[in-house]
């Protein structure tokens, strides 16, 4: 899926690109910036459809009782699988606030 | 398949020609998922499609007339939500096939009303784009300004109009307000011109002829709409506190599981307390009609075709309308509350193991009220196999039609005992165990079918969490009262005119003195062919009836047999179904009975809509096989088990 990489990485330093953070990976309540889905075209259009897009801001709000995550994006809530969170590259904004 | 959902190509435009004349002007309502679309159709057109606080209800498009003022009505058509227009699933295509004039017994709309969720503004505005490619009339709701002012949001809706070129109303859908706002631009509407080429294909969340990603045709279009979101001051509303408290408890690690269960226990255990004062009233106020009746009719063949007929047959099911009531108030709460969704949620796991879509568990869930809107609302689900193994095993699911059949035997063979305290009795646990067979057996069949027939990886699962609403008592009321309307209805028909056939054939062949003993008569003859097949399982030819009536659907079985025991006791007017049962039945035939009606597939509506569904009669004829083979077996080993 490298071809799909957004240009609105180019503006990025290059060492905090290269960190490849997954969503399944951040601590709940830490907002993060999604860099990249890893996901072919036809499963990633849910989450594209839904504002789930390179370059949003994402925070995993809840995890379900399965251990699933619960985010929050533009003002909606989305429930995952952690599959689906696993595949999501994403990049820290901040520290814990 | 070529129902209406899936027109053959092109085949729109030509037709939408001819049913031009003399029409009224068409307005398309789109927009996301739950996004109250359905709730202003109801208001501007005083229809009452279903309602409901989760994503994906309406999945069929509906017309109906707004009457904008004494000269001027319009034809409304309510759609499937949709989020964007790839029409992955059979729903999403009802609504672009709609717009791109492409349904053979609708044109294309002449203006659309887009009606977006103001709460969450950016992603919402994600379909303005493609909508305004139609090049059509639109108008801009944006609906839950209720939810944006009182989270503390705002937006210059005027600047917003001004930007995009199109008008826009402020709307809370729920209590009306702005809805004349709507209806005003809906009178404004013309028939448009129909020399234009038809607009097919315009519609796609990738610009056709373009090169581009679909990854990057988003994010182009997402910068495009932030640029307006920022150029409108658009204030986000904050969290919104309730529904982040109540997720800590309703996804909780502990308590999320634990609610889940009481809230299942709860509901078993009220419909038989709750509704027992209730259903009480119903039968004595049967049968004291009946009684009234009875007096004043001289005695003859009318007074028994009324009296041991219809009154102790139709009767006899009229008397679980609390039951469903209770039933239907409680998946009311849950499905306008938001924890629908929460539910799907939690069971997401079972349902990955198994094989499905966690996307599928809402129309399961609404498969306890009954199957064939069920069956509908499998479109959601996106894979066309997981769709078919969805629609497979939602008739396990217990439908309410069931409900009558497990309470008049529940009631009759098992005593009213407490079992856990107050929390529970023995009445509510075989109820509860009927319904986790139903689900067992889903579950089990839909593990064989996803690794045999209907092989195919499991789809991602992307699940909208709408905010919790306080569900308003009008619309729960007015819901149960459209249920108990469904409910008298078909006992109105289905049953009455059943009762008549029975108790007919009960008449003859006539002797000299008047009818003949029930076992004499042709009725009495019919039941005793079938009888071999089923006395393996414990039942006497009467039950026998009541499973052939019952192909009609379920809860005819207890009007048939209220019917025969009222006839053969026609000396005793109250209703003696229950008595009577314990007579002809033994204790482990009656569990024999509940595990048959458990897993088979008695109700033709719901073979009529796999049909549709499915498109062609294969589905529906295994699934009938195969869920007659499992109630023959299961009941026939119940009564040797029990
Ligand atoms: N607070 C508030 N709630 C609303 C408003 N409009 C609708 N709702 C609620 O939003 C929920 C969804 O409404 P529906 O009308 O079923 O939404 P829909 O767009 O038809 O949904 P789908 O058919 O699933 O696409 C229901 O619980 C409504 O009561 C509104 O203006 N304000
Ligand atoms: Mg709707």
């Amino acid at each position: 899926m490298g071809s799909t990489a957004p240009e609105s990485m180019s503006g990025l330093p290059k060492e905090e690109a290269d960190v490849e953070l997954r969503l399944g990976d951040i601590p709940l309540r830490q907002t993060v910036e999604l860099v990249r889905i890893d996901l072919p075209a036809d499963r990633a259009e849910p989450l594209l459809e839904r504002g789930v897009l390179p370059g949003c801001r994402i925070c995993p709000v809840r995890s379900s009782p399965t251990g699933d995550p619960i985010i929050s994006v533009d003002g909606s809530l989305l429930a995952l699988r952690r599959e689906t969170a696993d595949c999501l590259c994403v990049r820290l904004l901040s520290d814990f606030s | 398949m070529r129902d209406l959902s899936t027109p053959t190509e092109g085949s729109g435009y030509a037709s939408a020609q001819v049913k031009d004349e003399a029409r009224s002007p068409l307005i398309a309502l789109i927009g996301p998922p739950n996004s109250g679309k359905t709730t202003l159709f109801n208001r501007l057109t005083g229809l009452r499609q279903k309602v409901a606080n989760y994503p994906g209800v309406t999945v069929e498009k509906y017309v109906g007339q707004v009457q904008c003022n004494l000269e001027r009505t319009v034809e409304l058509v309510d759609l499937p939500g949709v989020h964007g227009f790839s029409a992955r699933t059979l729903d999403e295509r009802v609504t672009r096939d709609m717009l791109e004039g492409r349904l053979e017994d609708l044109s294309a709309p002449d203006a659309v009303v887009l009606i977006v969720d103001c709460t969450r503004l950016e992603s919402q505005l994600m379909l303005v784009e493609p909508v305004l490619k139609l090049e059509i009339p639109t108008l801009l709701v944006l609906n839950m300004w209720d939810e944006l002012e009182e989270r503390g949001g705002n937006l210059d809706h005027m600047k917003l109009a001004h930007l995009l070129g199109v008008e826009v109303v402020k709307t809370n859908a729920r209590v009306g307000v702005g809805v004349d706002q709507v209806k005003e631009f809906l009178s404004g509407v013309e028939i448009r011109q129909r020399g234009l080429p038809p607009p097919v294909h315009v519609l796609s969340n990738v610009p056709r002829g373009l090169p581009l990603p679909m990854i990057d045709a988003f994010t182009e279009r997402r910068r495009r709409v932030d640029k307006v979101v920022d150029r409108v001051s658009f204030v986000r509303p904050g969290p919104a506190r309730s529904t982040e408290g109540l997720d800590a408890i309703f996804l909780h690690r502990i308590w999320g599981p634990l609610v889940f269960l009481a809230v299942v226990l709860i509901v078993f255990q009220s419909i038989f307390t709750w509704a027992v004062p209730l259903m009480n009233g119903v039968e004595l106020l049967i049968t004291s009609s009946g009684e009234w009746l009875a007096n004043r009719l001289s005695d003859g063949w009318f007074r028994s075709l009324l009296i041991d007929g219809v009154w102790a047959g139709v009767g006899s099911v009229v008397v679980f309308l609390p039951q469903i009531l209770v039933l239907f108030l409680f998946l009311g709460i849950l499905e306008d509350s938001g924890y629908m969704a929460r539910a799907a949620v939690i069971a997401d796991r079972v349902m990955y193991r198994v094989g499905l879509q966690g996307r599928a568990f809402l129309p399961l869930l609404s498969g306890y009220a009954c199957a064939v809107p069920a069956i509908l609302a499998a479109r959601t689900v996106e894979d066309e196999r997981d769709r078919l193994a969805t629609i497979f095993i939602t008739p396990f699911m217990t439908c309410s039609a069931r409900l009558p059949v497990y309470a008049l035997l529940i009631a009759a063979f098992i005593p009213d005992r407490p079992l856990i305290g107050w929390l529970m009795g023995y009445r509510a646990a075989v109820l509860l165990g009927l319904y986790g067979l139903g689900i067992m057996a889903a579950v089990v069949t839909a593990f064989l079918l996803k690794r045999t027939l209907l092989r195919a990886e499991p789809g991602s699962f992307v699940m909208d969490l709408p905010p919790y609403r306080l569900p308003s008592a009008r619309s729960i009321g007015l819901r149960l009262l459209d249920r108990s309307k469904i409910f008298l209805r078909r006992a109105g028909r289905v049953i009455f005119a059943v009762t008549i056939v029975l108790w007919m054939l009960t008449q003859f062949p006539r002797l000299d003195a008047g009818p003949p003993p029930i076992e004499e008569s042709a009725l009495g003859r019919i039941g005793q062919v079938i009888e071999p097949a089923i006395e393996p399982l414990g039942f006497d030819w009467r039950i026998g009836i009541g499973l052939v009536t019952s192909l009609a659907a379920r809860e005819v079985i207890v009007g048939t047999l209220g019917t025969i025991y009222g006839v053969e006791n026609a000396s005793d007017d109250s209703m003696v179904l229950q008595e009577t049962l314990r007579r002809n039945l033994t204790p482990a035939a009656a569990i024999g009975l509940l595990v048959f009606f458990a897993f088979a597939l008695q109700c033709m509506s719901t073979v009529a809509v796999m049909r549709r569904e499915t498109g062609g009669w294969k589905w529906p004829m295994l699934q009938f096989c195969y869920m007659l083979v499992l109630a023959y077996s299961g009941a026939f080993i119940a009564v040797r088990v029990f």
